[in-house]
């Protein structure tokens, strides 16, 4: 798993490049031809649409507990096997795939949009909000990430919405740094200079020039953070304290199906391979974005 | 390098495929315990290695307990010991007798020696209840005037207030005997069948037989307990061969488990699992006041399918709550629900709840949506209960939301600030011999002048002067028959007549245990385990 | 050089305040009774209204959280965290006791990962689109994907019970290391063999470098000697943010190797409420990763030293 930290400094590093370059047409023509892009857009296409269609092309209730038909193995009927109430696995991930997809991308909607804003906004007005707001970014990036979430599910009980909470208040930090830093670094740029010798204003500026050399990084973020939020989510639920049963999450489920590593391994297995494959989905989509966005790394 | 990276990753691509590819057959039938022991010739070395679970032993001085509780090391031994029918037997002190109005004296056994080799005396007997006082005063509540030496053998325990359930409480571990004087941190010094050797905190603590034991000498010579917390680790481990013993096996393993050269020990149950209903709730958590809701819940619930679908048959249909064991002859005339839905509909029926358009009964304009609070002791250990009572309640029109706290501190507080939740359920585990302490500690009157932690459970399930009574009669009674059906009293007010309490299963022990491990006999209560008897075949 | 670092630790200091307060007010805020819960774990069931009184003055719980806070922050200085509410054992000892464990495990596992990532991906940086680079990048995008637990739970299931070449879990000998530090290297090499290709990928495309193969400079100079030099900024970044994280403990992969460190310690704690090993860790990891920061800082200056003229636009 790369870290949130981790990713910004990539693409952080790229975004300061893409101040110096300028912008880049035809960004979506580009990532079709991009092989891998397109591999990553379809599996999360294809995610996102058993998610959205969930209700309709899973063949059994997620939720249906059957006594009689417990730990059965794969089958026509049951293609993935069924867990140890009986419910179709199948169904289970279709419907998880609401879950999970619709947390991260809920998520990582709040993050960037906390961190963006707040590290624009501060790189901008500078002063006292500026010097305040970094020394609270400080302080949450030194505080133990996993202390803080649990800290937070601790006083609202556990629950999907409290893990989100608990991700979005450590995650939003590192944004704040990071578009604080392009902020500066755009205002410093000679072509910002020659922006305001012809009489701009600040604001101008940072939405004329800044704004959109940082979307393109934050899209690729965007890809990225999805993947690293599934992730720490699966990980949250492994301590106990994600989606509350019967609601079919991927995390819960890979929690659930560990004491049937050996009795049913089924419980284990796909869930985790859904999480991964989405995880590599975004992360394929997120790579292919970048080298389309990158001039440096952009093939030709 | 390259090559490496390729090689794991195309192993685990396989590894996947493989177990996914296994599936399983479903489980189902009883799990069987092995009682008869084939006589086969032993090992050489006699050393075992025991995965246990997490290390929770307090290492400060005045609560030291390594050793102790919660894994028992067996270097510690107690006045008396509990049966594993609960009973009360002889342990170092032969005899006992109780002098009215509250003392307790006990002859020690003679000729028993310290792992120093020093003699065991009264002195030292007192010395141990002088330490507990230091720190509260434990269970029984002594201070450091309730031990009196009579004489080097003869020991009075007078504890502070009246306590006619001392003699059950002195069985548990934490009362071990140690030497008067030592370093119970750094060198425990007991009279058990193994004496200490090392502890590494986290890590594992080490014993060897105790040569100079006073009863019959283990065969063992040495046991390694290694801290294993996470219970998968723990079957891997014993699988791996790694241990010859895995404690606390997951129910969901016991299968595997108890396939191919493993095998299964179980107990009789010395645990439960039960839902009580909070009776004293106010606002949207007095739905539970309703007795005809109260007892539909226990006739919707099917015991029987708890048993298989969430206990994977790793438990016992319950009608007791605290394990009937316990309860002996008296465990009988608790009788309990068995399911009827047909039954639920029409207490529900009859009390005015009628069934909406979406299946779920409404009175007054109110929905019969109840929470279940999951967190005690921890939320894992009840999967996946709630979902499959979600379910079963449905069936009557009962729509229920579960709601899960992610450990022990959480859940008390949501139930010491005013019980926010209609149902809650626990696992609880009888650890010493005294039957009345656990329903007295929940259903209780709470205690005027009490904050709201003390009085959390009584603030939501106390009957009032009904239980009260009967609770009472359990911590007065005297002979074991009047303490066993005094107790089962209590449990048919709490079961039979008020269905503030619905028993879900009677739970046992799940040891995992090489086929190589002989005669290890599991004792319903995990703190109670001796070790003394286990031998190893060759 | 001098005046740079001692800047750069005097800037430190309201953050420091800033997490001791945060780690403060988390504990007042929490719920949960932690005396209860510390009687429970001495046998006592149900504790009786003295025995929580007694203990809770034994604690110091009783004070106002103001005054708590100044005792502790002040108790904290002298190097005294008070005691574990759940053990018993003096705080600071038993993170003293347990943070080696964990230390080594995130060395190993970050030397481990740097070991992978390095080599493969300057390889796969200067051999770009051979089916090598194809090879790496899959491994890593994958390794980069698979969530940790259920990585450890492979890799167990295939070294330690099926070759029975690994011991399942444990901490006793070197061999215990192997699996819980490679779960972690997975993860850290995955990330590092991307960062290090594409930071590669971004130097061999400057003008120095081309300037150097016009000038006839061998190959391997330009690609070890600069380009790697200048890629190792980033890489050194994010190797601290990687190894920081690891040292406030890999709660997961602890558990399932059972492997006595920090994290373990830590999430046992606050499921028991345990206030003052929370706080004190919460010091202790905070500390940890100031100085790391500081220390990555240190090292842009090593690497780079037009930083210190200006300092990086983030980072501070």
């Amino acid at each position: 798993m790369a870290t949130r930290s981790e990713l910004l400094v990539e693409s952080g590093a790229q975004a300061e490049e893409g101040l110096r370059h300028g912008g880049r047409p035809g960004v979506l023509r580009a990532l079709v031809r991009e092989p891998t892009a397109v591999a990553g857009l379809a599996i999360v296409l294809g995610m996102a649409l058993v998610a959205i269609a969930a209700p309709v092309l899973a063949p059994a209730d997620p939720a249906a507990v059957d006594g009689a038909r417990r730990l059965l193995p794969p089958s026509l009927e049951h293609p993935l096997g069924t867990d140890n109430l009986g419910r179709d696995v199948l169904s289970r991930i279709m419907w998880g795939a609401r879950l999970s997809l619709g947390t991260a991308a809920l998520a990582t909607t709040l993050i960037l949009t906390i961190g963006v804003g707040i590290g624009l906004a501060v790189g901008y007005y500078g002063g006292l909000l500026d010097d305040v707001v970094m020394r609270v970014v400080d302080v949450i990036l030194a505080f133990p990430a996993l202390i803080l979430a649990l800290a937070i599910v601790g006083v609202l009980g556990a629950g999907i919405g409290s893990v989100m909470i608990g991700v979005v208040s450590v995650a939003w930090a590192d944004y704040a740094r990071v578009m604080r830093g392009l902020v500066l670094a755009a205002r410093e740029r000679q072509y910002v200079e020659a922006a305001r010798a012809v009489g701009a204003r600040d604001l101008r500026i940072v939405l004329r020039h800044v704004a959109p050399n940082v979307l393109a990084p934050v899209i690729v973020l965007a890809s990225l953070e999805m993947g690293g939020i599934i992730l720490a989510v699966s990980a949250l639920s492994f301590l106990g304290l994600g989606a509350q049963p019967p609601t079919p999450e991927w995390g819960a489920m890979l929690n659930d199906g560990r004491p049937f590593i050996f009795a049913a391994p089924q419980l284990m297995v796909y869930p985790g391979v859904a999480i991964s494959l989405v995880v590599i989905g975004f992360n394929l989509l997120g790579d292919g974005l970048r080298d389309v966005l990158d001039p440096h790394t952009r093939r030709g | 390098m390259t090559g490496r990276a390729r090689a794991i990753t195309a192993g685990l691509a396989a590894l996947l495929v493989a177990a996914a590819c296994t599936g399983a057959a479903p489980a189902g039938g009883p799990t069987t315990t092995a009682t008869a022991e084939p006589q086969a010739e032993l090992a050489a070395v006699q050393e075992l290695t025991v995965a246990a679970g997490r290390d929770d032993y307090r290492t400060d001085g005045k609560r030291n307990l390594t050793g102790m509780f919660p894994l028992n090391a067996n270097i510690y031994e107690t006045l008396v010991t509990l049966s594993p029918t609960y009973q009360v037997e002889p342990g170092l002190a032969t005899k006992w007798e109780f002098r009215a109005p509250n003392t307790y004296r006990f002859t020690l056994r003679s000729g028993v020696k310290f792992h120093d080799g020093t003699p065991l005396t009264a002195k030292d007997v007192k010395a141990v209840m002088d330490r507990v006082a230091t720190a509260g005063g434990g269970t029984v509540g002594v201070d450091d005037k309730s031990a009196v030496v009579v004489d080097d053998l003869t020991v009075d325990i007078t504890p502070k207030r009246t306590n006619l359930r001392a003699l059950q409480q002195l069985v548990h571990p934490s009362w071990g005997i140690h030497k008067a004087g030592a370093d119970v941190v750094a060198k425990p010094v007991g009279t058990g069948p193994f004496r200490f050797v090392s502890y590494t905190k986290g890590e594992r603590i080490v014993v060897e037989r105790n040569e100079d034991y006073w009863g019959a000498k283990p065969t063992l010579q040495k046991i390694t307990f290694r801290f294993i917390p996470d219970p998968n680790t723990r079957v891997l481990a014993l699988q791996a061969g790694e241990v010859q013993v895995a404690v606390e096996v997951p129910r969901e393993s016991a299968k595997t488990v108890a396939a191919g050269d493993l095998r299964l020990v179980t107990s009789k149950p010395g645990a439960y699992e039960a839902i009580y209903v909070n009776i004293r709730g106010s606002g949207d958590y007095a739905i539970g006041k309703d007795k005809a809701v109260r007892e539909a819940i226990a006739y919707a619930i099917d015991k029987k399918a708890v048993v298989e679908n969430v206990w994977q048959n790793n438990a016992e249909i319950s009608q007791t709550m605290i394990p009937p064991g316990i309860l002996g002859d008296a465990a009988s005339t608790v009788k309990g629900t068995a399911r009827s839905v047909d039954r639920a509909k029409k207490l529900l029926d009859d009390a005015g709840w009628k069934a909406g358009a979406d299946g779920v009964r409404a009175k007054d304009g109110k929905r019969l949506t109840l929470e279940m609070i999951v967190g005690y002791p921890t939320p894992e250990i009840h999967k996946p209960l709630p979902e499959f009572a979600q379910a079963q309640l449905k069936e009557v029109g009962i729509d229920l939301k579960i709601v899960t706290t992610p450990d022990t501190a959480s859940y008390e507080k949501r139930l010491a600030s005013g019980a926010q939740g209609h149902l809650w359920v626990e696992a609880g585990s009888q650890n010493d011999g005294n039957p009345c302490f656990l329903p007295e500690l929940l259903f209780t009157s709470p205690v005027p002048g009490g904050d709201d932690e003390q009085n959390m459970y009584g603030n939501a399930f106390a009957l009032g002067a009904k239980f009260d009574d009967a609770a009472k009669k359990c911590r007065e009674a005297t002979g074991v028959a009047d303490v066993q059906k005094a107790a089962a009293d209590m449990m048919k007010v709490l079961i039979d007549e008020e269905f503030v309490v619905i028993p879900l299963a009677g739970t046992f022990r799940l040891y995992g245990a090489s086929s190589k491990v002989l005669d290890l006999v599991a004792h319903p209560a995990g703190v109670h385990q001796r070790w003394d008897k286990v031998r190893i075949r060759k | 050089m001098a005046a740079y670092v001692a800047r750069r630790v005097l800037s430190l200091v309201p953050v420091w305040v800033g997490i001791s307060v945060l780690a403060f007010a988390l504990s007042v805020l929490a719920p949960g009774d932690p005396v209860r819960q510390a009687l429970q774990q001495s046998g006592i069931d149900a504790p009786s209204p003295e025995q929580v009184a007694e203990m809770r003055r034994e604690l110091g719980l009783d004070a106002p959280p103001p005054v708590r806070y100044a005792r502790w922050v002040g108790d904290a200085l002298t190097g005294d965290l008070g005691r574990s509410i759940r053990t018993g054992e003096p705080v600071l000892g038993a993170l003293a006791e347990r943070f080696p464990r964990t230390a080594t495990l995130a060395l190993v596992a970050v030397v481990l990962g740097l070991a992978i990532a390095l080599p493969l991906g300057v390889v796969s940086a200067v051999l770009r689109n051979s089916a090598l680079d194809h090879v790496a990048r899959l491994g890593a995008l994958v390794g980069a994907s698979i969530p940790s637990f259920w990585l450890a739970y492979l890799l167990i299931i295939a070294f330690a019970v099926q070759l029975k070449v690994l011991p399942v879990a444990g901490s006793t000998t070197p061999q215990h290391l192997v699996l819980p530090a490679l779960t972690l290297a997975i993860g850290a090499a995955a990330s590092l063999t991307r960062l290090t290709r594409s930071a590669m990928l971004e130097e061999l495309s400057q003008e120095y470098v081309r300037t150097g193969r016009a000038k006839g400079l061998r190959e391997r100079a330009v690609v070890v000697r600069h380009a790697l030099r200048n890629a190792l900024i980033a890489i050194a970044t994010v190797t601290g943010i990687r190894l920081a994280a690891l040292l406030g403990g890999a709660v997961i992969v602890e558990t399932i190797f059972a492997w006595p460190g920090i994290g373990k310690f830590v999430v046992d704690s606050i499921g028991a409420r345990d206030y003052p090993v929370i706080q004190g860790f919460v010091l202790f990891a905070g500390t940890v990763v100031l100085a790391i920061n500081l220390a990555v800082d240190l090292a842009y200056v090593w690497l780079d030293p037009r930083v210190r003229l200006g300092g990086r636009a983030r980072g501070n």
